[in-house]
């Protein structure tokens, strides 16, 4: 969408040899386009359910909640989450470790853990996970089973087959070591539970109230800067909390090859290349805000003003919808 | 609590009668999924609220309607006291366990303890250096504990104990049926040890009958299970009655809120709880055919 987008964009602003705008520059206004549409969602998600609440709203084809919805969701991410150091505080996703950084965090989760540990050996194959110090056949109630999820740093897999105590076979192939930490939890599991976000003012009374301090069975976490607290106070295991995040989109960037004395050819093969995350049906509103950005920038009144009506246009358009 | 397999109910003891409860988890659960959110009348409020208001129903439940009794045997010693066990909310029934029978015991209308402060001869108070008073023994309590004190119950310590009647200010009073109980206080006409709670230092306190005895206290309980979420739990039938609770009391406190939705939620909440006491007091028509059987006793 991002070569189509840009096309566009030089075709408008080139109609009358007012301006041309470069691969750089595009790219920034892009990035920027992407983001103002990306925070409407929410605007527009509100307004949806506002109008749902006075029956303004209909179902099938024109539930356009549940549309702005799907987009959103396009942007979930789950994440385990790890620790501080090792206790009841957690770092949020970051750009430097999970490769996003989130816009806002939908639910923290706590898991059930079955069990934990950490590989002891690594697999040739690397879908076995070999512990000997666990017993992965112990007759209890929380008894490993076929079907479960093994948790680690790099990802999770489904434990397929227990060959023995010792071993789970999984579906991944994350075991290439050892000295590998993961947790065993399971799908449904009755233990695993929201974690509350509580305001850090409200915290100590909450801890305060005999009714209402938070516990296994209700935990509660406070944000501080990039970091998550988790109530009640105690030592969790590895891969027992997880966050479910709405990421910032990614960074728009039209790549392309640069040919001696002409124009820049779009490359879509390059490393650094990134579309559009939004859907095609943004592509309008991308080309128009990407206009005003392009307008402010060649000082063309017009471009800008022509845009802007447009967004006003719609704007009011969809208010009457 | 999910559903378990046959063999895990059998095999672990806390599973047994687990299916009558629902548990807290469930019905916080429950209620954020089914009564809050965007397209509902609660929309926007913190979970710890939800488990307030959940807690608040059982808590309620557990003081009249839920019937859940606790029972606890202690044997009462040189003391004459009884500690009120740490769930302890109202006594229910107090009983003396002794040759296998169960004989309930009467509250005393009497007090049976007292503080006592140290008084000099001319009746002034006593006290520390640091201003607070000296307390004593209290002449009750002595009484009490080494066995002088009397009764106005028809039990040993009575004065007219084992009299078959006894002459008062020219008239006869009878303990005994001699043809009709003349003059007999009704009210006190028990021969058992008596009792007194202590509510502010958490004791029962008894008539010194009772030394040795082994004392038997039904109790009710808050149903908070000593703050271990995970094992609080309600009756089932009364499930819909804790979710109408919840959402009735968040109604009642949240702004904005027209008088006409809280007085529905209200009415609901109340109806629900009365179906519910109903149905937990186990009227079955073989039970009432047994009761009625006692209108054939032969009285003469």
């Amino acid at each position: 969408m991002i070569n189509s987008v840009r096309n566009t964009v030089l075709s408008i602003l080139n109609k009358n040899n007012y301006g041309y705008i470069s691969p750089s520059d595009f790219n920034l206004f892009a990035k920027q386009a992407q983001l103002d549409l990306f925070e409407d969602y929410f605007y527009s998600y509100n307004t949806q359910i506002t109008k749902e609440n006075a029956r303004r709203s209909h179902s099938d084809n024109a539930d356009i909640a549940k549309s702005i919805l799907e987009v959103i969701e396009d942007f979930s991410e789950v994440t385990t989450l790890n620790t501080v150091a090792s206790g009841n505080v957690f770092y949020l996703p970051r750009e430097s470790v999970e490769g996003y950084s989130y816009y806002l965090v939908n639910s923290i989760i706590k898991r059930g853990i079955l069990t934990s540990g950490t590989t002891t050996s690594s697999d040739a194959a690397q879908n076995l996970l070999i512990d000997s110090s666990a017993n992965f056949t112990a007759t209890t109630e929380d008894q490993v089973a076929v079907g479960d999820t093994v948790i680690t740093s790099t990802g999770r897999v489904f434990i397929t087959a227990i060959p023995n105590s010792t071993t789970l076979a999984t579906t991944g192939l994350l075991f290439n070591a050892s000295g590998i930490s993961y947790s065993v939890s399971r799908p449904v599991n009755y233990n695993s539970v929201d974690v509350e976000k509580i305001s850090r003012s409200k915290i100590q009374m909450l801890m305060n109230s005999l009714l209402t301090q938070p516990s296994d069975s209700f935990p509660a976490y406070v944000m501080q800067a990039d970091t998550v607290e988790l109530f009640p106070i105690r030592v969790y295991s590895f891969g027992e909390i997880e966050a479910n995040c709405i990421r910032y989109p990614k960074e728009p960037k039209w790549t392309y090859i640069s040919l001696s004395g002409g124009e820049p050819v779009f490359d879509s093969s390059a490393v650094d290349y990134q579309d559009f995350e939004l859907p095609s049906s943004d592509e309008p509103n991308l080309v128009m805000k990407i206009l005003q950005y392009a307008g402010v920038s060649i000082r063309e009144a017009e471009v800008v003003a022509y845009t802007k009506s447009e967004e006003v246009y719609n704007e009011q358009q969809e208010q009457q919808s | 609590m999910g559903y378990i397999t046959d063999k895990n109910y059998y095999d672990n003891a806390a599973n047994h009668g687990s299916y009558q409860y629902v548990s807290l988890q469930d019905i916080v659960n429950n209620f954020m999924l089914m009564y809050t959110g965007n397209h509902s009348l609660i929309n926007n409020e913190e979970r710890y609220k939800i488990l307030f208001h959940a807690k608040r129903a059982i808590q309620e439940l557990n003081y009249d309607a839920a019937k859940e009794l606790k029972v606890l045997q202690l044997n009462v010693t040189d003391n004459l006291t009884f500690i009120l066990p740490p769930d302890y909310v109202n006594w229910v029934r107090i009983s003396l366990y002794k040759d296998g029978v169960l004989r309930p015991l009467t509250q005393n209308v009497q007090t049976n303890y007292a503080k006592a402060y140290s008084q000099e001869a001319d009746g002034d108070v006593i006290f520390n250096s640091d201003g607070s008073v000296v307390l004593i023994d209290s002449e009750i309590n002595s009484d009490r504990l080494d066995g002088t004190k009397r009764s106005i119950y028809l039990n040993p310590r009575n004065p007219f104990n084992g009299m078959e009647g006894y002459e008062l200010d020219g008239d006869w009073y009878f303990k005994f049926n001699m043809g009709a109980r003349f003059g007999l206080n009704t009210e006190t006409a028990n021969m058992n040890p008596t009792f007194r709670i202590d509510k502010k230092t958490g004791v029962i306190n008894f008539s010194s009958e009772m030394l040795g005895e082994s004392c038997i206290l039904e109790y009710i309980s808050d149903g908070m299970e000593n703050g271990d979420n995970s094992s609080i739990g309600v009756n089932k039938l009364f499930e819909q009655y804790v979710y109408a609770y919840i959402e009735a009391e968040m109604l009642n406190s949240k702004l904005g809120v027209q008088e006409y939705i809280v007085h529905r939620a209200r009415k609901r909440k109340t109806a629900l709880l009365r179906n519910a006491k109903i149905r937990i007091s186990d009227m079955h028509p073989s039970k009432i055919m047994q009761v009625m059987r006692n209108k054939d006793k032969w009285l003469k």
